[in-house]
């Protein structure tokens, strides 16, 4: 038992990156290096999902949520205003879920200096 | 990398897997081999119970992580927002359709007379409910949701008889119990086992859908892991038809602790292809078309 668990477990963590992830673009994109911090993100997706949670993340910092706002209903294109935190690393995390019900999870980021 | 929550959700639906696909087995053998396997009934009626359970929960904990997942936080599992909006999808349907056929193959299992049609009737809703979510349902062909349902019935039955054949094969007074059982299962086996491939290899390369992504995509890569384990199940199973049960029929008697052994390679092979089945549904999305 000992060891189907321990394969178990192996199998699972070596599992290579969740898919599940049809962003189509996103805006900045991703790896972008601008001059300064973009108002807004955007996000667009091939199909309809329903975005349940975005953090953002600058350099060492705590990650902080984004705020959804309205946007809080199945669709294609998401924008999300975005807090001028200076020049750094901004990674933004992004969870949602499709119509055909997939959780789905990705992740860009870009640099402002 | 997958993180921890989603890692959860993989493990819930293996265990609902093992769970589903060991107890709608269970009840599978038992309406087959009614003679062969008279007289380890009750054993077989208490482990295909536990194992109804074990689905049920796994069930209900794999519902609840989605939403750890929607949210990356454990407050996710009891979201009534998040939970809501799962609810509303297939996801929703499915969960409904699993737990209505788990809660008619334990009715079944307590009920005399009729109770074994009635529980393999639930295992039939339960394994549909597989087909109504995932990447079988994406494509949206209903003939794909036939043959999974075909695949899920001979895996099914495959797992159900390695308990009662090992329960035999440890019998060392009357072995010709294991052999008789051993001896019908491989002539059915004969059937089943091609169908159970054939319908693999056909929604894999629906998924996949050619060579190469099975070679450079991570859903691809899972497949190849789960056709490895799938061959060491062949090799062990092949053991069993062609070497331990004629030797056993000869009346080797050291050829039973043999077929234990391999029967317990089967069970690791068995988990090692419901997990990687877990990773590709859970973790994995096709490859896009025209991908590498």
């Amino acid at each position: 038992m000992k060891a189907i668990l321990r394969a178990a477990m192996l199998v699972l963590a070596v599992t290579p990156a969740l898919a599940h992830s049809t962003v189509d673009t996103t805006s900045p994109e991703d790896g972008a290096v601008l001059a300064e911090t973009p108002p807004q993100i955007v996000l667009t997706f091939a199909k309809s999902i329903r975005l349940t949670r975005v953090l953002m993340t600058h350099d060492d910092e705590d990650p902080i949520d984004l705020d959804l706002g309205e946007q809080t209903a199945f669709a294609t294109r998401f924008e999300l205003p975005v807090e001028d935190m200076g020049n750094g690393l901004y990674q933004i995390e992004w969870r949602g879920l499709s119509g055909d019900g997939h959780t789905m999870r990705s992740a860009f980021t870009f640099r402002v200096q | 990398m997958p993180d921890g929550w989603e890692l959860a959700s993989a493990f819930a639906q293996f265990l609902l897997y093992l769970g589903v696909l060991g107890s709608i087995g269970q009840v599978l053998v038992r309406v087959v081999f009614v003679r062969e396997t008279g007289g380890l009934r009750d054993a077989m009626t208490r482990q295909a119970t536990g194992l109804a359970i074990l689905a049920l929960f796994a069930a209900a904990i794999g519902f609840s992580l989605k939403g750890a997942v929607m949210t990356g936080e454990s407050s996710g599992m009891t979201d009534p927002e998040m939970l809501g909006l799962l609810w509303q999808t297939p996801v929703g349907t499915a969960f409904v359709l699993c737990v209505t056929g788990l809660s008619l193959i334990l009715l079944g299992l307590r009920l005399p007379g009729i109770g074994l049609p009635v529980a393999a009737a639930g295992g039939l809703v339960t394994l549909w409910s597989f087909s109504l979510v995932g990447h079988v349902a994406d494509t949206g062909a209903l003939w794909l949701r036939f043959l999974l349902l075909a695949h899920l019935e001979c895996a099914a039955f495959w797992i159900g008889v390695l308990s009662p054949l090992r329960t035999l094969a440890g019998d060392r007074e009357n072995l010709s119990g294991a052999t008789v059982l051993g001896q019908r299962f491989g002539r059915i086996a004969a059937v089943t086992v091609p169908v159970l491939i054939a319908a693999g290899i056909v929604m894999a390369w629906q998924m996949v859908g050619g060579i190469e992504p099975l070679l450079t995509t991570a859903y691809g890569l899972t497949l190849i892991a789960k056709i490895g384990a799938v061959a060491c199940l062949l090799a062990a199973a092949a053991a069993n038809k062609l070497r331990f049960v004629p030797a056993m029929r000869a009346g080797d008697g050291k050829a039973a602790a043999g077929l234990r052994r391999s029967i317990a390679v089967e069970w690791t092979a068995v988990c090692l292809v419901l997990l990687a089945t877990a990773a590709l549904t859970t973790l994995q999305g096709t490859p896009p078309e025209g991908s590498p």
